[in-house]
């Protein structure tokens, strides 16, 4: 056996037994290898108090015909020495955790064609499950916007926000992700069934939890981490104060990823805690040009920054426009009553006359003058 | 004695007056006079009913004095379908007709020189008031027989010419006539094709989540409703969807729509009845008598009566007429219009909702998307806003901003939109737990529940009143406006199958009236 494949049996084995994110034994896989925690475990070393229990639930677990089981359900678990394993997980290690949660996953399971290392480009978007109708817009725009242009979405697969991004994902057909608390094997929420199988046929499902587990509150905080690590920034669309999607952005915020803020109604009480996260410094976004121009290499998706368009008026000199705003739109008037309006000497203001005239703004007429056609338009 | 009477029904508006048409044949100067407030079109009567008589082979008693009296004498008439009575009357008073064969019995037709027949508008609504007065039997054009035969236990004769009338009425046998041409006054044209519209369905549309759940409610209760959006966002299709989830008219909505429409010459007599809400959208380049109703002489219903129970859709509202946008305050208030004359106000009913569509400004294009082609003016733009906003909006229940089109609305392979018949059932139990808690009362659904009866009668949890009271006292709602916000959460809670209006559905009503979006949760709970 290679010690590639040691390494993912040993994984597959501890991800049997520890909670997602569990600081007692990932730090350790992250400092010695799965395969020395696994010799050592079943040889009771001395690994302190975390050792005993782990250790007896260790022999009875059979990884190899729990890898079998899963490839024919369409699973796989994807290892850190895979080609396919997404980098971005790797910054976890070095971040503080949050929560008594943290660290590099041992490995994700996954279902679905899309490739996860295809995920260095993505965005993830994440909010309230009790969303508006406005977030649920919003945030689909958003995730058609970023996967028309290639761009991968990550989510959850809650009510609200998370179901809202994949939807405008699909409707463009691009490649997007939901990371789940549960086993990959599980539909969760129910109600999302459909929306689950369309997205193991076209994009991925995501879980560091093995198949077979339920979703508890503590996974979902674990689960949280993965999403601002997986993408490259992450956008709040809706959160309510002390909203779940806060503690994503908080994530974000610690990997050094892009934490982007979609502003509500300050009157909504779905947009508070997304407005309290922009007010500490969070991007504003409205659309998904202004996120990928955010996320992209530097340079990339530049935005053009919209303009009224230029008038006549406006390439004239302040002391021009002075004379210009004083000349009548109809009848004509005289050049010393101009002056008088403009608070403008009489022969300034008939050298500014002829150069208006020049430009088309004013024009000279039997009674005097007037505003040309470009001055009335 | 040479007196006879025939009776006719004359119309002011939804109200039938039986009218004795009472004819006098004796010695005087010759001549023909007709008395009793007759207008110009019922003065010309008496040429035509001269000349149908002699053209009938019978004798117009010429040489004698004929006086005949329209009575109530003080009463304005007006219409052509005095003809017939007028006509019998005369041959009654002469001595051609038993003076008795006339009792309780109604004439209704206008005659052609040649003694045929010619059908008539309000044939339905007549019969309706004759049948009151304890009319039995009525003479009516061929056509039209079916119409006056919607009225239960009347006896009704359908005829062709005055010659048959005179058979019918001797026992004789009915000689042959040539068959009478429909009315005149049908249109020729619609805004869409009739069959597109009812093959409109809802399944049709992608997203609109907020869109739907606004139109559902105000289906449900039959509330007015606001829909605003650049153009192209979908606001005229979705109105035009809202027939197709409304139920089917009760017996009496039916008798009801069918009268005004009879009124308004509109009815095709093959139709039967009118089973199905009707649905108008008038251009705004519309009058003010063509939507509120009016015209010379006669009152005709306008646009906002023909849609009685059903939905008048005002496309581009805000470039209709000045006058029609005021006239429209006391039908969306009262659910009838008053159309008032120098000698008499004329009321109409106008229990339908009102569905209006606006643009953001006049061209359309005005959106948050910073590429937006808007080429309208600040000043523009207000002055286009301002032609929805006071006391107008505050009679409107619900606000629906409708968002462009975007890059997320392309339909997604194997996602079922909500077909209209799924809608239309949950709208339907929402109606029936109305009619029966309104059993007894002079209305139907929640949008037309007066409000002090719902405060007493039928008033909301304590907490959701509390909630309603802070709006009003912190100057954000009307005293009107609480009033609307009771009825829409009524209606909200007959779709959520719930016994009172709570906190949660006086929530939703308040964001619905307001135009925010709403909780896609609150979206998704609806009565199964």
């Amino acid at each position: 056996m290679s010690s590639a494949e040691r390494d993912r049996l040993a994984r597959v084995s501890l991800s049997r037994l520890t909670e997602p994110g569990d600081l007692r034994l990932l730090p350790l896989v992250g400092e010695l290898g799965a395969v020395k925690v696994h010799e050592l475990l079943l040889a009771q070393g001395d690994l302190g108090e975390a050792a005993a229990d782990l250790a007896q639930r260790l022999g009875d677990e059979d990884p190899a015909r729990d890898l079998e089981r899963a490839e024919r359900l369409g699973m796989r678990f994807v290892i850190p020495s895979d080609a396919e394993w997404p980098i971005g997980l790797d910054d976890l290690s070095g971040v503080e955790p949050l929560q008594e949660r943290g660290c590099t996953p041992l490995g994700l399971w996954v279902r679905g064609p899309l490739r996860l290392d295809s995920l260095r480009e993505s965005v993830s978007i994440v909010g309230a499950r009790s969303s508006t109708s406005y977030g649920d817009h919003v945030a689909g725009e958003i995730a058609a916007t970023c996967t028309a242009a290639g761009w991968g979405v990550v989510s959850g697969a809650a009510f609200g926000i998370d179901i809202a991004s994949h939807r405008g994902a699909f409707s463009v057909e691009g490649p997007t992700v939901a990371v789940l608390a549960c086993g990959v094997d599980r539909a969760y929420p129910t109600a999302h069934r459909d929306q689950l199988a369309y997205l193991v046929k076209t994009g991925a499902v995501v879980s560091e939890a093995a198949p077979g587990w339920t979703a508890t509150r503590v996974r979902f905080l674990a689960r949280n981490r993965l999403i601002a690590a997986l993408s490259r920034g992450t956008v709040i669309v809706e959160a309510a104060h002390r909203s779940g999607a806060l503690n994503t952005a908080n994530w974000a915020d610690r990997l050094s990823r892009m934490v982007m803020g979609v502003p509500g109604p300050v009157t909504s009480a779905a947009s508070v805690g997304v407005h309290q996260l922009i007010r500490r410094g969070a991007t504003l976004v409205t659309r998904g040009e202004e996120v990928l121009e955010l996320l992209d290499a530097s340079g990339g998706h530049l935005l053009i920054e919209p303009r009224a368009p230029e008038n006549a008026r406006d390439k004239i000199s302040v002391r021009h426009r002075q004379v210009l705003d004083a000349v009548p739109v109809h009848s004509g008037a005289r050049a010393d009553s101009i002056a008088r309006a403009a608070g403008v000497g009489l022969i300034e203001v008939c050298r500014s006359l002829r150069s208006l005239e020049t430009h088309g703004l004013v024009e000279q007429r039997v009674d005097g003058w007037r505003l040309g056609e470009l001055g009335r338009a | 004695m040479p007196v006879a009477t025939a009776h006719t029904v004359c119309l002011r508006g939804a109200v039938g007056h039986l009218i004795d048409v009472q004819t006098d044949v004796s010695k005087g100067s010759v001549g023909t006079t007709i008395v009793g407030r007759p207008d110009a079109s019922l003065s010309e009567s008496r040429d035509r009913c001269r000349m149908a008589v002699s053209n009938s082979g019978l004798e117009w008693p010429s040489t004698r004095r004929i006086t005949i009296l329209l009575s109530p004498a003080d009463l304005l008439k007006s219409g052509t379908h005095f003809d017939l009575a007028i006509a019998v009357s005369v041959l009654a008073a002469s001595g051609k007709l038993a003076p008795d064969s006339l009792k309780n019995t109604l004439f209704i037709g206008e005659l052609t020189l040649a003694g045929d027949l010619r059908s008539v508008p309000g044939v339905l609504p007549m019969v309706l008031a004759a049948a009151e007065r304890g009319i039995e039997r009525v003479v009516v054009p061929e056509p039209q027989a079916r119409e006056a035969a919607m009225v239960p236990g009347m006896g009704v004769f359908g005829v062709r010419s005055l010659a048959q009338v005179l058979a019918v009425l001797c026992g004789d046998q009915v000689p042959h006539a040539a068959p009478v041409a429909p009315l005149s006054g049908s249109r020729v044209l619609c805004w869409r094709g009739q069959q597109q519209r009812e093959q409109a369905d809802l399944a049709d549309l992608v997203g609109m989540a907020d869109a739907r759940f606004a139109l559902e409610v105000a289906a449900a209760g039959s509330h007015h409703l606001l829909l605003t959006g650049p153009k192209g966002a979908g606001k005229t299709s979705i109105a035009e969807r809202i027939p197709s989830i409304l139920p089917d008219l009760s017996r009496s909505e039916s008798v009801e729509l069918t009268a005004i429409h009879s009124m308004a010459g509109t009815l095709q007599p093959e139709q039967g009845m009118l089973t199905r809400p009707p649905f108008s959208a008038p251009h705004h380049d519309a009058s003010k008598v063509a939507i509120i109703g009016g015209g010379r002489g006669r009152v005709t219903p306008g646009e906002i009566s023909r849609a009685h129970c059903g939905v008048l859709f005002l496309d581009e509202f805000p470039l209709f007429r000045s006058d029609v946008i005021e006239a429209l305050r006391q039908p969306l208030e009262s659910g009838e219009i008053s159309v008032a004359r120098s000698d008499e106000t004329v009321t109409l009913p106008a229990r339908g909702m009102v569905v209006l569509a606006c643009n953001p400004c006049k061209c359309g294009e005005y959106s948050a998307d910073p590429d937006n082609k808007c080429t309208c003016r600040d000043v523009q733009r207000r002055d286009y806003r301002a032609r929805i906003t006071g006391p107008l909006a505050d009679r409107i229940d619900i606000t629906r901003e409708l968002l462009p089109l975007g890059a997320a609305q392309r339909p997604v392979p194997g996602e079922i939109n909500e077909s209209s018949a799924v809608v239309r059932a949950r709208v339907e139990r929402a109606r029936l737990r109305q009619a029966a808690r309104y059993e007894g009362t002079g209305w139907r659904v929640n949008g037309d529940a007066p409000g002090p009866v719902l405060s007493e009668q039928f008033p909301m949890s304590p907490g959701a009143q509390a909630c309603v009271d802070d709006e009003v006292y912190s100057g954000r709602l009307s005293r009107r406006g609480a009033t609307r916000v009771h009825r829409v959460a009524w209606t909200i809670t007959d779709l959520h199958g719930e016994t009172r209006p709570g906190l949660r559905e006086v929530e939703i009503a308040l964001q619905l009236r307001t135009g925010a979006p709403l909780r896609v949760r609150d979206l998704a709970r609806r009565a199964g």
